[in-house]
This record gives structure tokens, C-alpha cells and sequence, in this order.
């Protein structure tokens, strides 16, 4: 019965959308737009929640939670099961477009009513795309019979709290672009677009998009690193990229909508990023979904469904594309302005945004090309990303340190250099303080830790400085900037790791911690057992700093083994420690991490997230004073 | 001039598209690689031979006649999946077999190609996978057709299947 | 539940005695103790080429970091052409004879990689190059 009622609600939300699609088409009909936004995200409301009921009360006459659950999984990954799946994953995915939907109905009054119809309808034909793409490729409310007694399981690499977040906050970021797109086109197909106020109603949907896209990366980030258990966070997998590519583009465009504000300048660039920036979230999940790629993280291996999203982005991205081809004249201007100045800063940064993002594309999809033309294939990985990459990026990131410090329009440059000087000094007394404490000096690292300083003081500086009018979630957020980068410089430069083959009761040195192998113990969790590793941990006074318990895994159900590395952070390192196998009489493989300011990454991450929340709430501000 | 630049995008866009098309619709396995080994002389190696009392000596193998190699174990579960197929080539076609044995207890062996039925006219033991190394195999079972040059003319990974049991044959048969 | 956790454990208990260090090895990953050479550079080559070195059978991953057994036989394989005396560039050219370019994680500089090499370059060239005429352009106003 449930199962049929939330199929029959995924059906009725296709009709809503329909409806919203003809009915927004013709203007002024405000009653019925409501009746259609609304009955819309009710009814992908309902039928999500169905769906999560499914799978909590685990009825496996559902084909979906047959394949994906199983009853002796923990009630959490039951809920977050919804989502860990292809199909289940759609039906967040349409309704976070619906929630997006209504904020832009939100937006609805008299002067613009044309306008957001315009909106509506294209953020419509979005929304019926994705919904015909479940119910015909996808249907998450498919039956099985006859009714299986339990389900196959869960892979419990995903059985991760992070993981249970993470989809739900890339997916806000990727759909948030979907309401960017929508009013990108309403621009640009209306007559008088330039007269309506497009980018202060586009603004909070990219700050909401970007804001929830760079926490939901860090999220994945922070699975990859307690849960795959070797110290790194981040492999340039493809499905990283894709979600990394939008986030470039979402950077990019939201410092170009603040020069659209305060210059009336670069307005046809804008329209095109948030164009791309949807179409390249569209065409991620493509990757991602259809089995071209094949990636750790891939969801299922299907051409049916490859091709149904392939016509949909070809349709979508051709339509938006020529239409800005041809419309977009009007939104070209002479404003030049030189790059000595607050604006000329945001263009540069602007531009290397997108060399990365165009980089890490190339990077992607080439292996596809060569595959395609040639009878060869290759891979592009980490070495590729790492020296094409980050060239460009270290230009940026000194260029963001100083931006927020010049004025707009023509920078004084006798001035510029006692504005910045209180900060190089901040900064070279920082860089001295690390390097005394780590006492490590390769070229990379000296690099990494003064643009992370450099990032960190200038916005200390401005912070401190009274009476600026600059946004605070902007300066909070860039200071999240600067400590990430300080994180990613420590940890990945200055890692230390010991692999050795350990006995009850070794000891081994790490730094200045010593560390005692006390017992291994057989323990029993809700779905899994495991060998669980004892380790003492002293600093070099003998006071003991924490006991360290890695396990081993085993999930039955799915016959599957996983690490679970044991962690203990401070804000100077983590002592990473991962049991690998062994037995009694030779010992265990045991591997030590000391990985420095790790912790700085997310903390970073968690800055960032909050800058963003700032300025959505400020910029939501001014969005009412317009109305 | 700058008004005609703005329809590159689009231009590129569906460009990029039509490629993912193309790739979407021929037939093609994303993990399966091509050998680099193709037309190549079949590697030299010395081992242990599984069922007879001297060495395998590869040199002494390959050339005479057109050969399937074929990588198997018997932990391995897809090997037993194709092992059907491969008898097919050594009884009913009369091809000659060569069989790899992977990282494998010899007894263990002997004991399964008892039960299941023995299509190899001689096995190689490869007990640490350095010969596997040697012809690129990167997953267990992979067959390759070697011909009667001892130059290696197909490669497949995975099990045998009815589909490549047929594309072997048809191999074959061109390179005979 | 409590039947669960029963059949639970003895599932564990018989996979403990059977075989445990079998199963558990599939677990292990990255480089193991036994492996690493003794002299510290040979080593510290010996990590550098691993981390180039794709493991085929997972996605991405370099041998240095996955467990596969295949990415254990060529660390393995490495360290020993190492110590034989064998440079970089010949461990490289061994692997890409047998598993091609694939196999490299950075990919070679060649015909069909030009563009993949050469366009960031063109990317960041292009991008300068707007940014210098939008510059050169700011005395209108």
C-alpha cells in the first residue's frame, strides 16, 4: 500500500510540474501558480518521505530497499539508505528542486510577476525532466515479487555519519545552481531584462548553492579520510570533480555578481556562469550515474540512463546556450576598470577560477577523448592535478589575499603598500612560528604556509579595522579560505608515517609520542564484528595522551571488510593509527600517521560554511527591502 | 567579430556531448583495457609444470600451433564459471590450451581439474604472479589466443562468456 | 536481535579460525612492513614511483594506497628492480611495456596527450591575456 501511494504521489508531482510548466507560460495567473508550486513540493514531500518510511520500516517488496537494506541495519543508515542509492538519491534530487522552486515563486510580486512566471516555467521543465528521468529509467517504488525475507544489504564502506549528510548538502549545492539557471534564462529571454533587479534575486540561490556545495565536499572529504584508512582526503576521483568543477564555477560566480552590483559590469559573464555552473552540475551527475567513467564511488552501471540524462543536458544546455548566444548583446558593456583595484582583483581571480575548473574537466573527461580516438587508453591522476592545478591556483590565492584590501574603481597604489604592510609583517611572524614548531622546509610547504598566513592576517587586518563596509560573511568566509589551506599544507606535506609489523605489548616511537601496542580484542557491533587493536598513547614526559582503538570489520551480510582507523586530534597533529592483519605469533601490520594540522581543514571547511550562512542571511536581508 | 564568438559555447558544449554519445552507445566495457601485448611475441618463462615432472619452458610451448592461455585459480570463482567454455575449446575444437595457474595451491589444483574436468595440455604454475605480471593481466581469468608464430592476436578479461566463446572461435578461424 | 548477534559471532569465530589472516589480508592496505627496503633512499624511490603507478584494478588509486594483492606484487616488483640497480625511468618503461600508459598516473607527454599538456597552458595564457586587455582598456573611464 505505501509503496503504491508514493509511486502515485511521484506521478501526482508529475503532474503538478506539468501543470506549473503551461500554467506559468501564460502570465497572471497567480492562483493557479500557487496551487501548482505548492501541490508540487507537497507531493515530492510525500512521496520522499514514503520512500524513507519504506526503508525504515524495511519493506522489501520494494525492489530499492530489497537491494539497499537489510533489517539488522543501525535505524540512521536505514534513513540515509534512502539516499545512498541511484534511485533514492533522484527522488531528494527532485525534491530539493521543488524546495528551490518555491523560494523562486517566493519571489513573486507584482512588478516582476512576468518575470518570475519566466522563471517558474524553466525551473518546470528542470523539474520535469528529472521527475520523467526516475519514474522511466529510475522508479525507486519498483516492486519485487515475491516478497524477499531480507534484503541484500548495505555496502558499509558508506556506513559512515558523514556520508549520511553528504548527499543531501551536495545535492542543495548542485540543484541551488538549478534556480541560478532559471532566472539566468528568464533574463535573458525577456525583453526588458535588464530593468528587472536579476542578480539581487540571484544571489542568495548561488550563496545558498555554493555555501552547501563547499561544506557538502568537505563532508566527503572527511569520509574519505576516517573511512578509507590511509591518511589522504581528497584523490581526484571523477566524482570529486564533479562536484568540485560547480563549486570552481559557483566561486566564480558569485564575486562576479558583486561586480555586477557595485559596477554594473561583466552582467553577460555572469548569466553564462550560472548557466555552466548548472549545466556542469547536470553533467556531473551524468558522469557519475551513466557507468562511463567507472569511478570508487559509481552508483550503477546503466546506458538507458546515460542517454535519457545525456538528450536532457543536450536539450537543456543547447537551448540555454544559443538562447545566450543570441540574447545576451544587451548585457555587454565598455565598463573596463583596471586590475590595481578591488574589482580588478575579483576579475583575475574570476579567470583563474575558470582556467582550473576548464583544467580539471580536460582532466576528467580526457582519458574519455583518447578512448574515443584512439585504440589506447590512459589515466590522469593525482600527479596530473597537482602539477597543472596548483600553479594557477597559488596565483589566485595571493591575489584573494589582497583584493578585499583595495577600493573599487582606481586603487592609490602610494597608499596600497601601507594598507597591506601590517599584514606582511603578520604574516612573516606566523610563517617563523610554524616553522620553529615543525622545523620543515621544503618549497612547497614554505609556500603553502605563507598564502595561508598571508590569507589568515589580511582579513585579521580588515577585521580589526573599524568603520569598513565590507560584507562579514565574505571576510569570515575567506579567512575559512586561508585556514583550509594551512590545513591542506600541513597535512599533506609534512605526513609522517610508520608501517611496521607490531606484537602485544611493542612499543614504537612517532615524533615525540611513544606508543604501546597493549591487546587486540574480538568485539561484536550491531551489524559487524571486529578485531579491535588497544594502543597507548604517552608524549615523551610518559603522561599517557589517549588509547587508540582501530579496528577491522567484517560485515557479514555483505561479506564485506572494512578499516576503521582510530584518530586522535589536536589543533598541532593527528596520530592516525589503522590495524592491517596479522596474528599472534608474528603480530599485526600497524600503520601511524602523524599528519599535522589536519584538523585545520575542516575547521577551515566549517568557517567557510558559516561565512556563507552570514551572507545569506544578510543578502536575504536586502532581498526584502527591494520587495 | 565578438557577437559570432558568442555561440561557441553551445558549439563546444554539444561537441563535448556527442563524444559521451558515441562512447554511451558503442559497445564497450569501461574497465577492460587494451593489451599492449597485441601482435607481440609471447613473454619468455620458465616455471614449475602442474602435471607433468619437468619444466614449463615457454619457448617449447608457443609457435607450433595457434594456442589459447588461459589465466585461471581456483579460488577464484568466475574461473569455474567459464571453466565449461574452455573445455568446449579443448574437446569439441580441438585447439590446444595452456593453462596459468594464479597464486594457487597445486593440490588444490590437481583436485578441481579432476573433478571439473582437464582441457589443459599442459599448466604453468604461477605462484607469486610474476609471470601474469610479464603478459599484463591485471584480473583473473583472462584467456589470450596465441598463434602459431607465437604472437599474442586477442585478449580477454573476465570469464569467458557464450558471446566471446563465439569471438574466440571466430578469431581462430582468421588465424589459422 | 540477540539470535543475530549469536549467528554473528559465529560466523566471526569460524572465519577466525579458518582463515583469518587470509580474509583479513584483503583489508591491509598500502605498503606493508615487510616490503619496505632497508636503505632509506632506495625507499623513498621506491614510494615516489608507486605513487605514479595506477592500480588497475581499482579506480584512481595509486599501488602506494590500494590493497589489492596486484598492487602488493608490482610494490613489491618495484623494490626488487631497485635493488637490482635498475633506474626510474627503466621501472617505468617495464610496467608500461605490460600494462601500457594506463598504468601511469601522470601520463606521458606523447601525440595524443599534447592537448592534454598543452591546454591548461592555453587556458592560463588566454585568461592573462583577457585580464591584460580589460587592464589596458581601463583608461576609458
Amino acid at each position: 500500500m505505501v509503496p503504491f501511494l508514493g509511486n502515485f504521489f511521484l506521478w501526482l508531482s508529475l503532474f503538478f510540474v506539468i501543470f506549473q510548466f503551461f500554467i506559468s507560460r501564460k502570465n497572471n495567473k497567480l492562483k493557479f501558480i500557487t496551487i501548482a508550486v505548492n501541490g508540487l513540493l507537497i507531493s515530492s514531500f510525500v512521496s520522499f518521505f514514503l520512500l524513507m518510511y519504506v526503508h525504515i520500516v524495511s519493506d522489501f517488496s520494494v525492489l530499492n530497499v530489497f537491494q539497499n537494506s537489510h533489517t539488522t541495519k543501525p535505524l540512521l543508515y536505514k534513513i540515509s539508505g534512502v539516499w545512498g542509492n541511484h534511485e533514492g538519491s533522484m527522488l531528494l534530487w527532485i525534491l530539493v528542486l521543488t524546495i528551490f522552486n518555491y523560494f523562486i515563486f517566493k519571489l513573486y510580486n507584482k512588478k516582476n510577476s512576468t518575470f518570475v512566471s519566466k522563471a517558474l516555467e524553466t525551473q518546470a521543465f528542470v523539474t520535469t525532466g528529472f521527475i520523467l528521468f526516475t519514474i522511466l529509467t529510475s522508479n525507486p517504488f519498483e516492486r519485487i515479487i515475491p516478497t524477499p525475507e531480507n534484503g541484500l544489504g548495505f555496502n558499509p564502506i558508506l556506513q559512515d555519519p558523514a556520508l549520511v549528510i553528504h548527499p543531501p548538502l551536495l545535492y542543495i549545492g548542485y540543484v541551488g545552481f538549478s534556480a541560478a539557471f532559471s532566472i539566468s534564462i528568464a533574463t535573458l529571454s525577456l525583453e526588458n531584462g535588464e530593468k528587472i533587479p536579476w542578480h539581487i534575486y540571484m544571489k542568495p540561490f548561488v550563496l545558498v548553492a555554493w555555501t552547501f556545495l563547499s561544506i557538502g565536499i568537505a563532508l566527503g572529504a572527511v569520509w574519505a579520510y576516517y573511512e578509507l584508512g590511509w591518511g589522504g582526503w581528497w584523490f581526484w576521483d571523477p566524482v570529486e570533480n564533479a562536484s568540485f568543477m560547480p563549486w570552481l564555477l559557483g566561486t566564480a560566480l558569485l564575486h562576479s555578481l558583486i561586480i555586477v552590483e557595485k559596477r554594473k559590469s561583466l552582467q553577460a559573464w555572469v548569466l553564462l556562469l550560472s548557466i555552466l555552473a548548472f549545466l556542469l552540475s547536470v553533467v556531473g551527475t551524468f558522469l557519475v550515474r551513466s557507468g562511463i567513467l567507472t569511478s570508487v564511488h559509481t552508483f550503477a552501471l546503466d546506458p538507458s540512463r546515460g542517454i535519457y540524462i545525456l538528450a536532457f543536458t543536450a536539450l537543456l544546455g543547447g537551448y540555454s546556450l544559443i538562447l545566450f548566444g543570441t540574447k545576451s548583446k544587451k548585457y555587454f558593456d565598455n565598463n573596463y576598470f583596471t586590475f590595481f583595484s578591488k574589482e580588478g582583483s575579483i576579475l583575475i581571480n574570476n579567470i583563474l577560477m575558470v582556467v582550473v575548473c576548464s583544467t580539471v574537466f580536460l582532466g576528467t573527461i580526457y582519458p574519455l577523448l583518447v578512448e574515443a580516438f584512439t585504440n589506447n587508453k590512459i589515466s590522469v591522476g593525482e600527479p596530473y592535478y597537482n602539477s597543472t592545478v596548483i600553479p594557477i591556483i597559488i596565483p589566485a590565492i595571493l591575489v584573494m589575499g589582497i583584493g578585499p584590501i583595495l577600493s573599487w574603481g582606481k586603487e592609490d597604489k602610494s597608499k596600497t603598500f601601507k594598507k597591506i604592510f601590517p599584514s606582511i609583517l603578520l604574516t612573516s611572524i606566523m610563517t617563523l612560528f610554524i616553522f620553529l614548531i615543525y622545523q620543515s622546509y621544503s618549497a612547497v610547504g614554505i609556500a603553502g604556509v605563507i598564502l595561508s598566513f598571508w590569507i589568515i592576517s589580511n582579513n585579521l587586518v580588515i577585521l580589526f579595522k573599524k568603520n569598513t563596509n565590507l560584507s562579514s560573511g565574505m571576510i569570515v568566509a575567506h579567512l575559512g579560505i586561508g585556514l583550509l589551506i594551512l590545513g591542506i599544507t600541513g597535512s599533506s606535506i609534512w605526513q609522517e608515517e610508520k608501517i611496521i609489523r607490531m606484537k602485544i605489548d611493542s612499543e614504537i616511537k612517532i615524533k615525540k609520542n611513544n606508543i604501546i601496542f597493549k591487546k587486540i580484542d574480538e568485539i561484536v557491533g550491531p551489524n559487524y564484528v571486529a578485531l579491535q587493536g588497544n594502543f597507548w598513547v604517552y608524549d615523551k614526559k610518559k603522561n599517557i595522551i589517549t588509547k587508540l582503538k582501530p579496528e577491522n570489520r567484517f560485515y557479514p551480510i555483505t561479506n564485506n571488510f572494512t578499516t576503521e582507523a582510530s584518530i586522535h586530534t589536536n589543533l598541532f597533529r593527528d596520530l592516525y593509527i589503522v590495524l592491517g592483519e596479522g596474528n599472534l605469533n608474528d603480530g599485526w601490520v600497524v600503520r601511524i600517521y602523524y599528519n599535522p594540522l589536519v584538523i585545520w581543514i575542516w575547521i577551515g571547511a566549517l568557517v567557510i560554511f558559516l561565512g556563507g550562512i552570514i551572507s545569506i542571511t544578510s543578502n536575504l536581508k536586502k532581498l526584502k527591502s527591494l520587495a | 567579430m565578438k557577437k559570432q564568438l558568442l555561440i561557441l559555447p553551445s558549439v563546444f558544449f554539444l561537441l563535448i556531448l556527442s563524444i559521451f554519445f558515441y562512447l554511451l552507445t558503442i559497445d564497450r566495457n569501461p574497465s577492460e583495457l587494451p593489451s599492449t601485448l597485441l601482435n607481440k611475441n609471447v613473454p619468455k618463462f620458465e616455471t614449475e609444470s602442474l602435471l607433468k615432472n619437468e619444466k614449463f619452458i615457454s619457448s617449447q610451448e608457443f609457435g607450433n600451433e595457434t594456442t589459447l592461455v588461459n589465466f585461471f585459480a581456483t579460488w577464484c570463482k568466475p574461473c569455474r564459471d567459464e571453466h565449461a567454455y574452455i573445455q568446449r575449446f579443448s574437446n569439441e575444437k580441438g585447439i590446444k590450451v595452456i593453462g596459468i595457474n594464479y597464486k594457487d595451491n597445486p593440490k588444490k589444483t590437481i583436485q578441481w581439474l579432476k573433478k571439473l574436468g582437464n582441457p589443459y595440455s599442459n599448466v604453468a604454475v604461477d605462484k607469486n604472479g610474476r609471470i601474469a605480471i610479464d603478459w599484463g593481466v591485471y584480473g583473473i581469468p583472462e584467456t589470450f589466443i596465441v598463434n602459431s608464430k607465437g604472437v599474442i592476436k586477442y585478449r580477454h578479461v573476465g570469464p569467458v562468456t557464450k558471446k566471446i566463446y563465439r569471438k574466440i572461435n571466430l578469431i581462430i578461424g582468421e588465424n589459422k | 536481535m540477540i539470535i543475530n548477534k549469536i549467528i554473528l559471532i559465529k560466523i566471526f569465530l569460524i572465519i577466525t579460525v579458518i582463515c583469518l589472516t587470509q580474509f583479513f589480508s584483503n583489508n591491509s592496505n598500502t605498503v606493508e612492513p615487510d616490503e619496505i627496503l632497508q636503505d632509506q633512499k632506495q625507499e623513498l624511490r621506491a614510494r615516489n614511483i608507486s605513487k605514479n603507478i595506477r592500480c588497475m584494478v581499482c579506480q584512481n588509486q595509486s599501488i602506494d594506497e590500494s590493497n589489492a594483492p596486484l598492487a602488493k606484487d608490482l610494490r613489491i616488483l618495484i623494490r626488487n628492480k631497485i635493488k637490482k640497480g635498475n633506474k626510474d625511468k627503466e621501472i617505468y618503461e617495464f610496467l608500461t611495456n605490460r600494462y601500457g600508459d594506463f598504468i601511469l598516473l601522470k601520463p606521458p607527454f606523447k601525440l595524443s596527450t599534447l592537448a592534454l599538456w598543452l591546454l591548461p597552458l592555453t587556458f592560463f595564457a588566454v585568461g592573462v591575456f583577457i585580464i591584460l586587455f580589460h587592464n589596458k582598456k581601463s583608461k576609458k573611464i
